[in-house]
């Protein structure tokens, strides 16, 4: 007796039922089915790595109004759209930036420079200036006049306000906290032997008594309004010009110093910083966290922005345009999908933060695919040909001879330090991290 | 300050490293309330829980720690993977064909065709056809999904149709010697060998390329991921085309005059060649020279396959000697099985379930599985799974359908394609072959290929080569590791004494320290005496291994000391006296 069973298919199972139905999909998994998956799959990654690239095109737009240079950027707390800028000659601009329209234009704000821009609650905006005024002004009124003047002795480079409570802290060469309602610091916060001038000065986020600043003798500060003591001051080697603290992490501050470097520190640990971020090839002039906490962005004297992730200390991307001048202020945008950029050139620009991204509606499909994309990347970044294709990034002609003159010199240097221990009795020198070498010293 | 500083703590300290202290007991990680109340009802699904499976490699030697964390991650999600690939046999829901016997008396080769399409269903009897035509030995080749047929007689009678509908899609008279066909990337274009260039026709029929470079081509194969049509022809030249881009990509001289026998390796990508004087090559087209030369037949070698069941491991020769072969292709020292096939030289093909059809003289056989791949000395027939005679000789191509169970032989009055059971894969994969595809379908996976498309260059023998690590580095390079505890041979490394020639000579890609040594003891052998620099005597110190081995000593010593008193004992057989030893025997010259 044979027992015989011949393969067929049925076709009712394999064809759609009705027309019009999508046609039902088999699969079989098994390896040998499906020859060349690595191959095919770095092929497709490849591809993959070249269509991110091709479809880089970052820059959104550029917002004018500014008869000067822009020096200040702050976005709205809980707001995606209002943002506000300040510039050299004075003039205070408030952006809707979806629309691409002005809420509210001063051009003559303040007199002189416009140094410090801050949101106080919806409607008001409280702006410093080298005038040595604070003015508040309401936004809804459309009115020129400022509905408060707080005037101070110096003149003021920075200001910024208590998350909750009706207070503000400017800097001049000392750090002033100010109630809204008084016309009159409250208190002045200084460190006893600091005789520097303060150029920026940031509340914390979660501990909003906790203010850091940072001054032009190489220091940065962090001060509590409830003791109004200066509790910890660090002296690095060079000056910063702009800090951030995290948004998410509240112990974690940004510092954009003037050695082409960011730094993150853990005020738990002031002595070295967590993290140094190299990349710009010339000061870097201002700083800021993405709302997750994950990404940084900083702008520089090198007429480039440049993103970062936390905790990699070099950068995943950097956007230029020709006709951009030296970057003052960067800002992310509340739902991080957007970069601002205040300039030397008088434009406010935007950026996507994740270059290639699409803008417009994505239906699922597309949405599948680009995430499929983005993974196979992530994958095979290590190799050599992806991972050239996904890193590479044309710079402008003088960053990228900036950056190899600068790769040289430090090379040289580098060699020079380890001729000069090869040649010293042994143990004498020992090398040195780069981030033990970043701060000089801690002061409380 | 501090209350921030309490606040950063309830997020989790910042973490440090401590020397683990010989005293000390370790802190056992406390219990999560949170995550056990939940843990009792919730159970997340299998393939989302993250387990790390015995087996995952783990990255221990790469120094960088992000890297090693991420690549152990990989490792672990690849093999979970893996697992879980297991599972998904469950859902597929074809059943192979099979065909078995109860009694031991009872042979599966006694069920004829006639009894076979009876007792299988209507579907798959359809499979049993017979195409009587004039014009000579038939050549035939199914589309990768099983759907269409191209048929080629060697008068020039040339036809595509689709077999299960009985659809024709285009018949051409060519009026000339057609040698093979083959269909390209689907059944909208085939490459015909002609008399004296091949063709390439779109599925209406019409004549879009004439490839002048393919002179008098004899078998044809493309390569589907690589976009790339193989021929090779009187003259002996394998040659590529890549049919993405119409670029004649190489041609290699095989050195071994006209060529009737080739396929191709559909896991690697590779072209075996069989030739007239016995020898199998292996092509790749970025080596001009073979990958492996073996000589496989004591006369022309007329057909060679490949098993796809079994990735490609093992491979079937057929010669005019009248025998089959099977070779493993990861030892080519001697053959698995031999045995002799009756009726002169056989075509042969691999189903994709691992049957093997031989078509010699005026029977096809077909034999299965476990019994063709087990090692057995001297000259045995595999059991016989089953045969078919056809008495059209001769049977020019043996060509299984692809998820069916049909095996089409093609003869001098046709092509008859009978049911092999068992011979077909039940389940297919839309992704890439699908028999049931419709236009839609056909045209999307036509240029997510062409988007996949491999380039030639990444041919090779193995092709799981892509995306793998370096391997961890040898002791000898590792530079932590002290001098006085490496082994010797790893010493002689480090030092840069070892002959390390055969190492080098094995594979070209050596690390570049290893070449530069190498020219380095190039440079000393340039110095040498004169006379010792011909190619010859360099080859022979080359293969020459620098070792004197006590055994090997003994055992030559041995040996001639029983040489020695054999000759002895032959000369006291022929009558010869022992010769007394004299005093004078030590001035003797040794003989």
């Amino acid at each position: 007796m044979v027992k015989i069973s011949v393969l067929q298919h049925a076709p009712a199972e394999h064809l759609p039922r009705r027309p019009g139905d999508p046609t039902p999909v088999a699969r079989n998994l098994d390896p040998l089915m499906h020859p060349f998956a690595r191959a095919r799959e770095r092929t497709r990654a490849l591809n993959a790595a070249k269509m991110t690239r091709m479809f880089a095109k970052p820059f959104v737009a550029a917002l004018e109004g500014h008869m000067d240079a822009v020096e200040v950027i702050t976005k709205k707390p809980g707001d995606l759209i209002t943002v506000a800028s300040g510039s050299w000659d004075g003039g205070l601009i408030v952006h809707n930036i979806s629309t691409r329209s002005h809420i509210l234009n001063l051009p003559q704000a303040h007199k002189g420079k416009l140094s410090g821009i801050t949101f106080a609650d919806d409607s008001r905006i409280l702006s410093c200036g080298v005038d040595r005024t604070v003015k508040l002004w309401d936004t809804r009124s459309q009115d020129e006049t400022p509905s408060m003047v707080f005037p101070g002795k110096s003149p003021f480079n920075a200001l910024d306000h208590h998350r909750s409570d009706p207070l503000f802290a400017t800097a001049s060469n000392i750090i002033q906290v100010w109630d809204e309602s008084k016309t009159s610091a409250i208190s002045n916060l200084t460190f006893p032997t600091a005789t520097e001038t303060i150029t920026s000065v940031k509340f914390n986020q979660s501990e909003p008594s906790v203010l850091a600043s940072i001054g032009s003798d190489r220091s940065f500060t962090l001060y509590d309004i409830r003791t109004g003591k200066a509790e910890r001051r660090v002296i690095m080697h060079f000056r910063s010009n702009a800090l951030s603290w995290c948004p998410t992490h509240p112990t974690t501050l940004l510092l954009a110093s003037e050695d082409h470097n960011l730094y993150t520190f853990d005020i738990r640990h002031m002595d070295t910083p967590s993290q140094i971020y190299k990349g710009h090839v010339a000061a870097v002039m201002s700083c800021d966290w993405s709302p997750t906490g994950l990404e940084l962005v900083s702008g520089g004297w090198d007429r480039t922005i440049r993103l970062w992730k936390k905790d990699r200390g070099t950068s995943e991307d950097a956007f230029h345009t020709k006709r951009m001048g030296r970057i003052s202020s960067t800002v992310v945008t509340n739902d991080a999908r957007f970069l601002l950029s205040g300039s030397d050139d008088g434009n406010l620009r935007i950026w996507k933060s994740n270059a290639s991204e699409k803008m417009g509606v994505v239906n699922s499909r597309e949405r599948a695919a680009i995430e499929y994309r983005d993974e196979l990347v992530n994958r095979w970044k290590m190799d050599k040909e992806v991972g050239r294709v996904a890193r590479a990034r044309n710079l402008p002609k003088p960053v990228h001879q900036a950056s190899k003159l600068k790769t040289t010199m430090l090379e040289a240097q580098r060699v020079k330090e380890e001729r000069r221990r090869k040649h010293t009795r042994s143990g004498d020198s020992k090398p040195k991290a780069a981030r033990k070498k970043a701060v000089i010293v801690e002061q409380a | 300050m501090d209350s921030l500083i309490a606040k950063a703590d309830a997020l989790g300290k910042k973490r440090k490293y401590y020397a683990p202290s010989a005293a000390g007991p370790s802190k056992k990680p406390q219990s999560d309330r949170t995550f056990q109340s939940i843990q009792k009802r919730t159970s997340v699904p299998k393939s989302l829980q993250v387990v790390t499976p015995e087996n995952a490699k783990e990255y221990k030697h790469i120094a960088n720690k992000k890297l090693r964390t991420e690549l152990n991650k990989q490792s672990a999600q690849n093999s979970q993977a893996k697992a879980l690939l297991e599972d998904a046999d469950l859902l597929l829901t074809g059943e192979a064909g099979m065909m078995e016997v109860e009694g031991e008396m009872d042979k599966t080769w006694r069920v004829g065709q006639s009894e076979m399409a009876e007792n299988s269903g209507q579907e798959a009897a359809r499979g049993r056809r017979e195409w009587k035509l004039d014009g000579g030995p038939y050549r035939s080749r199914y589309t990768r999904n099983g759907r269409h047929l191209a048929i080629a007689g060697s008068t020039g009678h040339v036809a595509t149709f689709d077999w299960q509908s009985g659809t024709l899609h285009t018949e051409l008279q060519l009026q000339e010697t057609c040698r093979d066909i083959t269909f390209l990337h689907d059944e909208s274009h085939f490459a015909v060998a002609q008399k004296k260039y091949t063709f390439i026709y779109d599925r209406d029929g019409v004549e879009l390329h004439c490839l002048k470079a393919h002179i008098e081509p004899t078998r044809l194969e493309f390569l589907p991921y690589h976009w790339l049509l193989a021929s090779v022809g009187n003259a002996g030249y394998l040659k590529y085309q890549d049919t993405s881009t119409g670029q004649l990509l190489t041609e290699h001289r095989t050195k071994l005059g006209a060529c009737t026998a080739m396929t191709q390796n559909i896991h690697n990508a590779v072209i075996h060649l069989g030739h007239h004087n016995g020898t199998v090559t292996l092509w790749t087209p970025n080596l001009p020279h073979p990958a492996v030369q073996l000589l496989a037949h004591m006369g022309p070698v007329s057909s060679v396959s490949i098993d796809p069941s079994t990735g490609g491991r093992y491979m079937a020769t057929a010669g005019k000697d009248s025998t089959v072969k099977v070779w493993d292709c990861r030892n080519w020292k001697g053959c698995v099985r031999e045995w002799t096939s009756r009726g002169g030289q056989a075509e042969i093909e691999w189903s994709q379930r691992g049957a093997l059809a031989v078509a010699a003289g005026g029977t096809v056989n077909v034999y299965t599985k476990p019994s063709i791949h087990t090692t057995v000395h001297g000259n045995t027939q595999p059991p016989l799974y089953m045969t078919h005679p056809i008495p059209q000789r001769p049977l020019s191509s043996v060509r299984f359908a692809p998820f069916h169970d049909i095996l089409t032989v093609g003869h001098n009055a046709g092509l008859s394609s009978i049911l092999v059971p068992g011979a077909g894969e039940p389940n297919f994969d839309s992704t890439e072959a699908d028999p049931f595809e419709n236009k839609k379908a056909r045209r999307e996976r036509e240029v997510k290929a062409l988007l996949d498309k491999i380039q030639p260059d990444a041919i090779m023998l193995d092709p799981e080569f892509v995306g793998t690590l370096a391997p961890p580095p040898s002791a000898a390079e590792d530079s932590t590791i002290p001098f006085a505890r490496l082994s010797r041979m790893d010493r002689l490394k480090v030092s840069g004494k070892i002959d390390d020639t055969e190492m080098n000579s094995s594979d070209e890609e050596a690390p570049q320290d290893a070449e530069s040594k190498a020219a380095r003891k190039e440079e000393r052998e340039k110095r040498k005496m004169r006379g010792k620099g011909k190619s010859m005597k360099r080859y022979l110190r080359k293969q020459r291994k620098n070792v004197i081995d006590p055994r090997a000593v003994a055992v030559r010593a041995k040996l001639e000391k029983q040489k020695e008193q054999k000759r002895k004992e032959i000369e006291l057989r022929n009558g010869g006296e022992v010769r007394k030893p004299s005093a004078l025997d030590r001035f003797k010259r040794p003989s």
